[in-house]
């Protein structure tokens, strides 16, 4: 699409939908250039969005530190009465496990997705075009249901006497149903299939416009496959797996259903501790002060992301 | 990576709108039923108005809900809450508006009444409030009987399979016995499993002594071996299906599992029983004040009181109820009345015991998996 082309249907959007609220917008934000360059109000465009993270995302976690620092009342709700001691009560050991629980957890979660996303991606890029459009969908379509009726799948699947009990017993392999479900390997095989198409399309992505004429050049020059997939694939594609692992880890951080569906309530990670603090122990500013302390955390992951990846905007991520 | 970013913004936004979706399906629902409501309920000629009735879902079985919109031609709005926390959030925010009929447990109306939200029942409005069995009424969170009526009152017990457990399981103190390893099922409430520490140890539920809820929190760390599963919702399902060797179980699950297995075993704990009501209250600023008294009145006529008991599994609150009753209901009713008052509510305790049970209870956890 041509330049021109594109300043027209901005111009043409921008008379259409240039009343009410856009007239207001310009009056209260006059461009600094001259009127002829349109180029000046394409930040209108990006108006709504910013509207939609001050409202939603920066009122919410002002919202969030403040209650942090409140005091909860003796029934219920908080009183506004300034303390550090949710912070405090963090650094108490039983709190501290739990905060190593979840990193454990996304540690294993995301060393999981990587090994069973790099191939699938990798090799998914490799695919003829249409082959290539249809995993593309078979990758996707997951999403399209509820995570929480997904979850439900794996319980049929493990559970006492389930499909993979009867499997089991069936070839031989064992002769009484073992006990899979409610454990810490089935929260793990839970968090990797539901985080695996995010580990899987960043892979994807990055080999898919990967120039295959270097890797072929290395072989030419005398190269095994797997010197040249080590020296030549791997880093090409190390983007990939950095947004992936950002994209598997983050979440992992945070994830509490499948915790509580596939573990039978007996995990408890950082995400169940602030849904228990928030009903049954209804203090408010100390799961207020957890959430604070897992988005510090998550901050430094992705900080730690752009050292090692040397981004120098998020944008690398996606 | 550039040309895949606007589709992984696709993806992780639609990835956060379910999130958020399945998070607050019910919020949703919950502020659009009170605006319709709004319109509904001006005094048109002739329209009766709406209901909002907000408790969890499919409390109110289904057809009775029909049957009350047929009889009075109310439209009823059902909205559900997932946890009672979560309900007294959403009535705060609204300043006890929004809604018409709310079904909640006992120590959250208590936290409700004290803070304001409840109004007081017009009894000229409820003639059949004298159906109530009295052994039902007079509790702490309504000593004077002014503003709930009893929905659905339950013993929790333990139920066990004698075709797996090999212990003799008389109370809570058996469900250490080293032979149930991996095999009890357990609800994920911390002050109901707590409780059941406390109670083996001859304690009551709600002390707020600190060194007692310690002492519980480590006599239940020797539980931890034994616990296969903590749930809320269905768990005689795990009972059922071998998952669980015994379980400790609502009323209604009770009934359930009983109904399914008449072999399994039911036990009285020795050591003391605990007992539960949900009742139904109106909002302080509920808009349809007299719909919502039309509808307690309503689900306090005998059958109809004989066909929500029939369908909650709860205990009948209801004496004008009993000749209602199916014959083969009477019998799957396993907990007598006469048991009623040895049976101790859980309350909310202080801020320092509910933090200690919320520490104690954490670390049970860890050492759960």
């Amino acid at each position: 699409m041509g330049q021109n082309t594109r300043g027209k249907e901005r111009a043409g959007w921008h008379k259409e939908g240039g009343t009410g609220v856009m007239q207001i917008l310009q009056a209260a934000f006059p461009a600094g250039r001259p009127p002829g360059k349109r180029r000046d109000r394409w930040w209108m465009a990006v108006m709504p969005f910013y509207l939609f993270t001050v409202f939603f995302v920066a009122l919410p976690m002002v919202y969030l530190l403040v209650l942090s620092f409140l005091t909860r009342a003796r029934a219920w709700g908080v009183v506004n009465e300034f303390t550090l001691d949710n912070y405090l009560r963090i650094a108490k050991p039983v709190y501290l496990n739990t905060f190593k629980e979840s990193f454990q957890m996304a540690v294993l979660t995301t060393i999981g997705t990587l090994l069973a996303g790099y191939p699938f991606g990798y090799f998914m890029a490799r695919l003829p075009k249409r082959a290539k459009s249809l995993m593309m969908l078979l990758v996707v379509i997951p999403f399209w249901t509820s995570a929480l009726m997904r979850m439900y799948g794996w319980i049929i699947i493990f559970r006492s006497n389930g499909l993979l009990d009867k499997l089991l017993m069936g070839v031989g392999l064992t002769d009484s149903p073992l006990k899979l479900l409610y454990s810490y390997p089935a929260v793990l095989v839970g968090m990797v299939y539901s985080l695996l198409p995010f580990m899987i399309l960043s892979v994807y992505s990055s080999t898919d416009k990967m120039d295959w004429g270097l890797v072929e050049a290395a072989r030419d020059l005398g190269a095994t496959k797997w010197e040249a997939f080590f020296t030549i694939t791997m880093k090409l594609t190390l983007p990939g797996i950095l947004s992936g692992i950002v994209l598997v880890f983050i979440p992992s951080m945070g994830l509490f259903f499948i915790a509580d569906i596939l573990g039978g309530g007996k995990v408890m990670l950082v995400g169940n501790l602030i849904q228990n603090q928030l009903q049954s122990g209804r203090d408010w500013p100390f799961a207020a002060a957890l959430s604070v302390v897992l988005m510090m955390f998550t901050s430094v992951m992705i900080w730690i992301y752009r050292k090692v990846a040397g981004v120098k905007d998020l944008e690398g991520l996606l | 990576m550039k040309k895949a970013s606007g589709f992984f913004a696709i993806l992780t936004a639609a990835a956060l709108t379910a999130a958020s979706l399945s998070g607050c399906g019910g919020g949703e629902g919950g502020a659009k039923a009170p605006a319709q409501a709004q319109d509904g309920s001006k005094d048109v000629k002739g329209d009766p108005g709406e209901l909002n009735i907000y408790t969890w879902a499919e409390y109110v079985p289904r057809d009775v809900i029909s049957r009350f919109e047929d009889e009075t031609g109310i439209r009823v709005n059902y909205t559900n809450f997932e946890a009672n926390e979560e309900m007294l959030a959403k009535l705060e925010t609204s300043k006890g508006g929004d809604y018409d009929i709310i079904i909640a447990s006992d120590y959250i109306i208590k936290v409700a009444a004290d803070e304001g939200l409840v109004k007081e029942l017009d009894k000229e409005k409820l003639p059949n409030f004298k159906n109530i069995d009295p052994v039902f009424q007079n509790f702490f969170y309504d000593p004077e009987n002014t503003l709930t009526v009893p929905y659905g009152p339950g013993i929790p017990l333990l139920v066990y399979d004698p075709s797996v457990v090999t212990c003799q399981v008389t109370g809570y103190e058996s469900l250490w016995d080293p032979s149930l390893k991996d095999s009890l099922a357990l609800m994920d409430s911390e002050r109901v499993v707590m409780g059941m520490a406390l109670k083996a140890m001859g304690e009551s539920f709600n002390t707020e002594d600190l060194d007692v809820i310690q002492a519980a929190g480590e006599k239940l760390m020797g539980l931890a071996p034994n616990v296969r599963v903590l749930s809320q919702n269905q768990t005689q399902d795990y009972l059922l299906s071998g998952e669980v060797g015994a379980a400790f179980l609502f009323t209604s699950q009770v009934a359930l599992a009983l109904s399914q297995n008449p072999d399994l075993q039911v036990v009285y704990p020795k050591e003391g029983l605990g007992f539960g009501v949900d009742a139904a209250f109106i909002p302080s600023q509920a808009p349809n004040s007299d719909n919502a008294h039309a509808f307690l009145n309503f689900i306090l006529d005998g059958e109809i009181g004989a066909q929500v008991t029939q369908q909650t599994y709860y205990l009948c609150p209801n004496q004008a109820s009993y000749e209602f009753l199916d014959e083969e209901f009477k019998k799957s009713l396993v907990i007598s009345t006469d048991d009623i008052p040895n049976g101790e509510f859980i309350q909310d305790v202080g801020p320092e015991a509910t933090a200690l049970h919320g520490e104690l209870w954490t670390k049970f956890k860890a050492a759960l998996d």
